[in-house]
């Protein structure tokens, strides 16, 4: 299961960054928040980012202590935070930006699906965020490519049902 | 340790260039609450009728509430309080956006701003630290652009920005705050306010937490108040089509005001309502902090002679004062001039309202051609309607007269002028008729502020769904309460929705979300909500009196300034001439027979409109009677 984000449908609200941040840190502290939605104001682009959990994680390569490794259940990059030197080699690594170093606890964080149950998908009040299956993924999108043509198919229904086609 | 509340707030003397830091007041925190309640305070206790509005010694606070950057479901609201240059009474204008929410995260509660800088400045806040920078460079610039630029100069994509246009900076009186990226602060001049400082912008930046002094019960509380909110009845309509999407309802009840309120309804409406706007111009929805409805829409004009304008925050107001208020059935022209007043920092509504009165005294013979300037002001002329409203934000020629709001700007003409002035106290009223919604014209009338709907927001009774009225109020009201034409019940709603309105401006929550728009969040809901923030056990009532006692406040500094019941009154026309138009055909604003117990329900006086000494003592209010406001 991953988290599956569509631009597209972000407003802006930062809701998941301080849903996300309440949960990891106790207070809502958008710039602690494991999910970042990255604002270009002036186009109004909004795009909500976060650990796109790597089949290749170069983060865990690059750590040289081992203390990132894959959650079997979840199957998210987490961080053992005892292991962790604080060297952030992995920030370094990452391509992305999807690991970040704490100055106050001296380890690095990041998204960890919330243990299979990610807070970001369930506030998101505008259906940005979801957490799917990789199986799932490709026919939600189709889905959601062939509503924004389904203008098309309201044309097509009422011309078969003249011609009886469709009782 | 502060819940809620970030505890800091900082005083910038422009003049001395002084900034000083402290803790935000314990007294102001139990008996103001935050926002509209810190602002009333402190300008009562800093300022008073011998100020003058565009002098130094105004104040203009910024300030936030304890629930103002958290995720309960639209806590990203922003107050600027200031004496209003417009009324020279109390003034205050509330937005929403990422300016409030950045301003905690970057560790204060409230920013207070006097004094006046010798050049232009911008007041830079990040992460506890404030420093000015100079603004020379950005003087003369439009106000959308100016946030743009100084997010560059820091190189900071996340910095959250307060501008003015050059409105501002020509102290035209009702001129604007711009608020991150393109939503308004709009009413009561305090864009002119921050112009007469040379303030051009403030810049804010933080990395900050807000913390909760209960996480679990906090937790709880937002999350089933958003859900409230998303399932409400009206949730989809306002999520598509935010404040434009009552235009045609509007239309029907007669309470559009067409060509400066001769009539309520508009024969075009339907080319200028919600649907022609998201079929045609449509372009995202975009949202304030924390919130789930997205009210907010980006709208654009791709064809024609606008081609180009693209406008944010456009609502119905802007569609009722350069629209229907000057017989303007062209959509597109309607967008450019939103784009136009936001980028000159012109309040739409006041600004739209100053064209549509010289468009009323052009057609009455009043002004001619000599006194514009050679433009035609007929009916409809969206060119002229451009070309005024860019000679009022520079003080040119007739701009000048209108720079001054209608008040003045009939005194000045004379010639009886002053009878189509639609505004009270000086503010000139938005597209609400109050001939045809009884509550709405009482509400302009003991807004404390001027003409506002606002202040009491009156929703319930406008479109008069029982449903919406049975949650809120009970049964024991109906029919009357529903009823936009009945005068029975009105004058407590009006009471109610002031005091509720102060509270939600003080909190840090917003009007047009749960609140009253969507009417899910009342009392109670925003009792339980501050309490589990701030770990301060508040009740209903206790939030109640702490509303009626910003109210009061308000309207003592207002009896201070001069403001008597004698101003508590709507211009001739809504009294006397029978509104022509739809559901309110034949009526006019009854004000009067909900007055004297609005007056009685307030514990004001009569005949003075001044609070009675015994309702200043109750709300803890008795340095007012000291100061000589009490009756
Ligand atoms: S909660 Fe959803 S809509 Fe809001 S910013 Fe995050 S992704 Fe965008």
């Amino acid at each position: 299961m991953f988290l599956y984000i569509d631009p597209s449908k972000c407003t802006g609200c930062m809701l998941c960054e301080a849903f996300c941040s309440f949960k990891k840190e106790g207070a809502i502290w958008p710039s602690k928040s494991r999910i970042t939605v990255l604002k270009w104001e002036e186009k109004a682009a909004f795009i909500p980012f976060t650990c796109l959990q790597c089949e290749r994680p170069l983060c865990a390569e690059a750590c040289p202590v081992g203390a990132i490794s894959r959650d079997s259940k979840t199957g998210a990059m987490v961080v053992n935070e005892k292991r962790c030197l604080g060297c952030k080699t992995c920030v370094l690594a990452c391509p992305f930006g999807g690991i970040n170093f704490d100055e106050e606890k001296g380890y690095v964080v990041k998204c960890d699906l919330c243990g299979g149950d990610p807070e970001c998908a369930k506030q998101c009040p505008k259906g940005a965020i979801s957490f799917v299956h990789p199986d799932r993924m490709a026919p939600k999108k189709k889905r959601e490519a062939a509503a924004k043509i389904t203008s098309l198919l309201e044309v097509v229904a009422p011309v078969k049902k003249e011609e009886g086609e469709v009782a | 340790m502060n819940y809620g509340y970030v505890g800091k707030c900082a005083r910038i003397n422009l003049s001395t260039g002084d900034i000083t830091i402290a803790d935000t007041p314990e007294d102001l925190m139990e008996n103001y609450l935050g926002g509209n309640g810190f602002g009333a305070k402190i300008l009562w206790d800093e300022t008073g009728p011998e100020t003058d509005p565009l002098s130094p010694e105004n104040r203009l606070i910024v300030a936030t509430g304890p629930i103002c950057g958290t995720f309960v479901p639209n806590a990203g609201r922003v107050e600027f309080v200031f004496k209003s240059p417009l009324t020279g009474i109390y003034g205050d204008s509330n937005s929403g956006g990422f300016l409030g929410p950045e301003l905690k995260f970057a560790g204060f509660d409230f920013l207070v701003i006097l004094g006046k800088a010798s050049s232009p400045v911008y007041l830079h806040v990040e992460d506890g630290r404030i420093g000015l920078k100079d603004a020379s460079h950005l003087w003369g610039e439009d106000a959308v652009k100016t946030e743009e630029l100084i997010r560059k100069e820091l190189g900071d994509e996340d910095v959250k920005c307060a501008t003015i246009g050059p409105a501002g900076e020509n102290l035209v009186r009702y001129a604007c705050i711009n608020v991150s990226v393109q939503r308004q602060a709009g009413r009561s001049g305090g864009g002119a306010v921050m112009g007469s400082k040379n303030l051009k912008a403030i810049a804010v930046r933080g990395h900050g937490p807000v913390c909760i002094a209960d996480p679990k019960r906090f937790y709880e509380v937002a999350v089933r108040l958003k859900k409230l909110i998303m399932e409400d009845e009206f949730y989809p309509a306002v999520s598509a089509y935010g404040t434009p999407g009552i235009v045609s309802l509007m239309n029907i009840i007669g309470r559009f005001p067409t060509k400066n309120f001769q009539r309520g309804d508009f024969p075009y409406a339907d080319e200028i309502n919600a649907e022609a706007l998201r079929e045609n111009h449509f372009v995202k929805d975009i949202a304030c902090y924390a919130c789930p409805i997205a009210c907010d829409k980006i709208y654009g004009v791709f064809k024609g002679p606008y081609a180009g304008a693209v406008t944010r925050s456009f609502e119905y107001e802007t569609l009722g004062s350069y629209g229907a208020g000057i017989w303007n059935r062209d959509l597109p022209s309607i967008i450019a001039l939103g784009d136009l007043c936001d980028r000159l920092g012109l309040d739409s509504i006041s600004a739209g309202r100053a064209v549509g009165f010289a468009m009323e005294l052009f057609e009455k013979g009043i002004i001619t051609k000599k006194d514009t300037g050679g433009l035609d002001l007929t009916w409809g002329n969206v060119e002229s309607a451009m070309t005024l409203t860019k000679m009022i934000a520079k003080r040119e020629g007739f701009g000048a007269v209108l720079a001054e709001g209608v008040r003045r700007a009939s005194r000045a003409i004379g010639k009886g002028a002053e009878y189509y002035a639609m505004e009270v106290k000086g503010q000139e009223i938005a597209a609400q008729d109050g001939r045809a919604q009884q509550s709405m014209g009482l509400a302009h009338v003991t807004s404390n502020r001027g003409a506002d709907h606002l202040k009491a927001f009156p929703t319930i009774d406008e479109t008069g769904y029982p449903s919406q009225a049975v949650r809120r109020y009970g049964e024991q009201y109906l029919p009357e309460l529903v009823d936009p034409q009945a005068t029975k019940y009105k004058a407590w709603v009006v009471k109610d929705g002031e005091d509720f309105a102060a509270v939600v401006d003080s909190s840090g929550n917003c009007k047009s979300g749960g609140t009253f728009v969507l009417a899910q969040v009342y009392w109670s809901e925003m009792a339980e909500a501050i309490s589990a923030a701030t770990g301060r056990n508040l009740t209903s009532d206790d939030l109640k009196e702490i509303g009626e006692r910003i109210y009061n406040l308000q309207r003592c500094y207002n009896v201070l300034c001069g403001i008597s019941s004698k101003d508590d009154t709507l211009p001739k026309r809504l009294l006397e001439e029978p509104s022509p138009s739809g559901k309110a055909k034949g009526q006019v604003a009854r004000i009067h027979e909900m007055l004297p117990e609005y007056y009685a329900l307030r514990g004001w006086d009569p005949e003075t409109g001044r609070p009675k000494k015994e309702t200043l003592k109750r709300l803890g209010l008795e340095f007012c009677i000291d100061r000589g406001a009490a009756s």
